[in-house]
């Protein structure tokens, strides 16, 4: 469903030269689990996301999205996948209902279509009370469940999740993990890139630690463990980072 | 798919109270009152000004019996005269506005005065003070009546009817369709659809890329299947549209106060205007490619800045190059030299002011139409380059 091949992504800064965000990224991830990217602000795992959902283009490498290339094929990829970030906005003086109508028009969806797939979303995550309200008046939490809506609008086989927790209260941040054990168990191929160590343990099937731009290791939760020997995957995570010594 | 993306912006920008106001309630209300406003003040003003007595400071006064005598009745006139010992203390007296202005009577006035010669007089005001001025140009119309007087009684008594002095006996008669009104659009429609066509577009620009990097919402529209250039063109349209009502509807802003008949713009209107067919055509000419390169430079930007501060920053030197571009054309003459034909904006709006005085001046108006399509479309690929530019437009 996902395949990386030895991206790189470059950035040219006047003040301090050629910055290696992504270095030579290789993974891949397939439809029902969730494939954790894991690291320190600043490694590199939004540019990575970015790259994958074609906001922005590799310096070098390749890679493939539901059989596309994303440097061919963008608009072909951008129609496979769902893309979320933590610090993605909504139309502020339209209502939800509002939001997910223009996003499903502009995926294409035909109006009937649209409607039947927007009322079920509603149900779903539960926004049937405000939905049409205004975006500028709802909470951070359910700012996050119509985002997630705009999200998958188009039911898509790849989802990208950029933090999608940032900021949100215990209860909103559930929901969101909720959403995407959800999509796991629907058969979907996720993405999900964080910082929060419990996050990943309580999520992903594999995780990919990503540490200056590079791919640190890569496994199961079991096969990080037996690597380094830790417990504890704090531990774990600054064990292979080489934080810290075995 | 760039209409889904124009129907929404458009309906976004002008469901924003703050355009609202900006594009429609400010040039279609505002406009026509601020324009009544001035006028009223203006003639309430020259009215109080004609009520209100001058001081007038008088020198040599006791050596001319004959020009006293003239000046008697002047108070009706509102000119009150004070006699004052020398032209220095006058002069003084003007500074620290006890007086208006000053009359030097020459040592030689009263003989000349006798013998039916000129009297020479001196008229004092101080050019940096407007009631000064006014003062002084109310003494002299005072003195010219009272000179005509004179002359009359002079000619009189020789039996020489005062036709033989007036050879021409003239008479005013003022076209309609013209007037105070006409005057007035001419000098500032161009002014304002210039003006209108390059600002009316700010703020969609503004909230539709810039806006949009900062709320998170450009990052979620660049994800979709949509191609960045139906992105473009969406907000494109969306910039030239709103642009081009604002100028609409300043237009129709300046000109329904000449059709409504409202007692705060009969000063302007009772003379009503008249629109030749050619203005009409260069409004259409001239409005649409002006609209073009305002938004092409406003989305430009827009898709430059990170957010809208850094908009507002990077607009300020070009509002003001616009605001100076179109205050040119209040400037300059209607047929100005072929030069101006090539400045963005003063071009557009020296068409606009030829059109509306009747001017058709053939190569400046077609070089002034092919340069501002050229440099619209030279805003155009300037903003699509940017929207093109990864390390520009994904500046979140």
């Amino acid at each position: 469903m996902i395949k990386i091949d030895n991206i790189k992504k470059t950035f040219h800064d006047k003040k301090r030269g050629t910055i290696p965000a992504v270095d030579g990224v290789s993974l891949e991830a397939y439809p029902g689990e969730i494939f954790g990217l894991l690291g320190p602000n600043g490694a590199g795992k939004t540019t990575l996301l970015r790259i994958m959902a074609t906001i922005l283009a590799p310096t070098s490498g390749s890679a493939e999205i539901g059989g596309y290339d994303i440097v061919r094929d963008p608009e072909k990829v951008r129609a496979q996948i769902g893309y979320l970030s933590g610090s993605a906005g909504l139309y502020e003086r339209l209502t939800g209902r509002q939001v997910l109508h223009y996003f499903a028009s502009l995926y294409g969806l035909k109006s009937v279509q649209a409607t039947q797939r927007i009322n079920g979303l509603i149900e779903e995550l539960d926004m049937g009370s405000y939905v049409d309200g205004r975006c500028d008046q709802f909470s951070t939490g359910q700012k996050q469940r119509v985002s997630i809506a705009r999200a998958v609008i188009h039911d898509p086989p790849v989802l990208f999740f950029d933090e999608p927790t940032n900021g949100l209260d215990l209860i909103a941040a559930r929901t969101v993990v909720r959403y995407i054990r959800e999509r796991r168990a629907a058969g979907k191929c996720v993405v999900f890139s964080t910082h929060i160590m419990s996050e990943v343990e309580a999520l992903c099937d594999r995780i990919a630690i990503i540490y200056e731009g590079k791919v640190a290791a890569i496994g199961t939760m079991t096969e990080l463990r037996e690597r380094t020997g830790a417990q504890v995957f704090e531990d774990v995570f600054l064990r292979i980072i080489g934080l810290e010594e075995n | 798919m760039w209409k889904v993306i124009f129907r929404k912006e458009f309906a976004e920008v002008f469901g924003d109270s703050r355009t609202r106001f900006n594009v429609v309630i400010g040039p279609l209300l505002f406009t026509p009152l601020l324009l009544a406003l001035i006028g009223s003040l203006s003639r309430s003003q020259a009215k109080e000004a004609q009520k209100q007595q001058v001081q007038i400071g008088v020198v040599g006064l006791k050596n001319a019996a004959s020009v006293n005598a003239e000046l008697n009745g002047s108070k009706a006139k509102g000119i009150t005269f004070v006699e004052v010992s020398s032209t220095a203390e006058a002069e003084q007296k003007i500074r620290s506005r006890q007086l208006s202005a000053a009359l030097i009577i020459a040592s030689d006035a009263e003989e000349k005065m006798k013998s039916e010669e000129s009297a020479p007089l001196m008229v004092v005001d101080d050019p940096g003070s407007e009631s000064s001025q006014q003062g002084a140009d109310r003494l002299r119309e005072y003195l010219r009546l009272r000179g005509d007087q004179i002359a009359a009684r002079r000619l009189q008594s020789k039996g020489i009817p005062t036709q033989t002095t007036q050879p021409f006996l003239l008479t005013d008669r003022e076209m309609t369709g013209s007037g105070r009104g006409m005057l007035m659009l001419t000098a500032f429609l161009p002014y304002v659809l210039s003006i209108s066509a390059i600002m009316g577009g700010l703020m969609a620009a503004t909230n539709t890329v810039a806006g949009e990097k900062e709320r998170g919402t450009l990052e979620t529209l660049l994800v979709t299947p949509v191609s960045r250039q139906d992105i473009a063109i969406g907000k494109f349209l969306t910039v030239t549209a709103t642009a081009l009502i604002s100028g609409t509807l300043s237009l129709i802003g300046m000109l329904w106060p000449f059709y409504v008949k409202l007692p705060m713009f009969a000063w302007m209107a009772s003379q009503g205007i008249s629109f030749k067919p050619a203005a009409i055509i260069a409004l259409i000419l001239v409005q649409i490619p002006l609209a073009v390169f305002g938004a092409g430079m406003l989305l430009a930007l827009s898709t430059y800045a990170k957010n809208q501060r850094e908009m507002q920053t990077y607009t300020v030197p070009v509002l003001l190059l616009g605001t100076v571009g179109a205050l040119l054309s209040m400037l300059l003459k209607a047929d100005s030299p072929l030069i101006w034909s090539v400045v963005p904006i003063t071009n557009a709006a020296l068409v606009l002011k030829q059109a509306l005085q009747g001017i058709v001046d053939l190569p400046f108006i077609t070089i002034a139409c092919l340069t501002s399509l050229l440099y619209a479309v030279a805003a155009v690929m300037l903003a699509a380059h940017l929207f093109r530019r990864e390390s520009v437009l994904t500046r979140f």
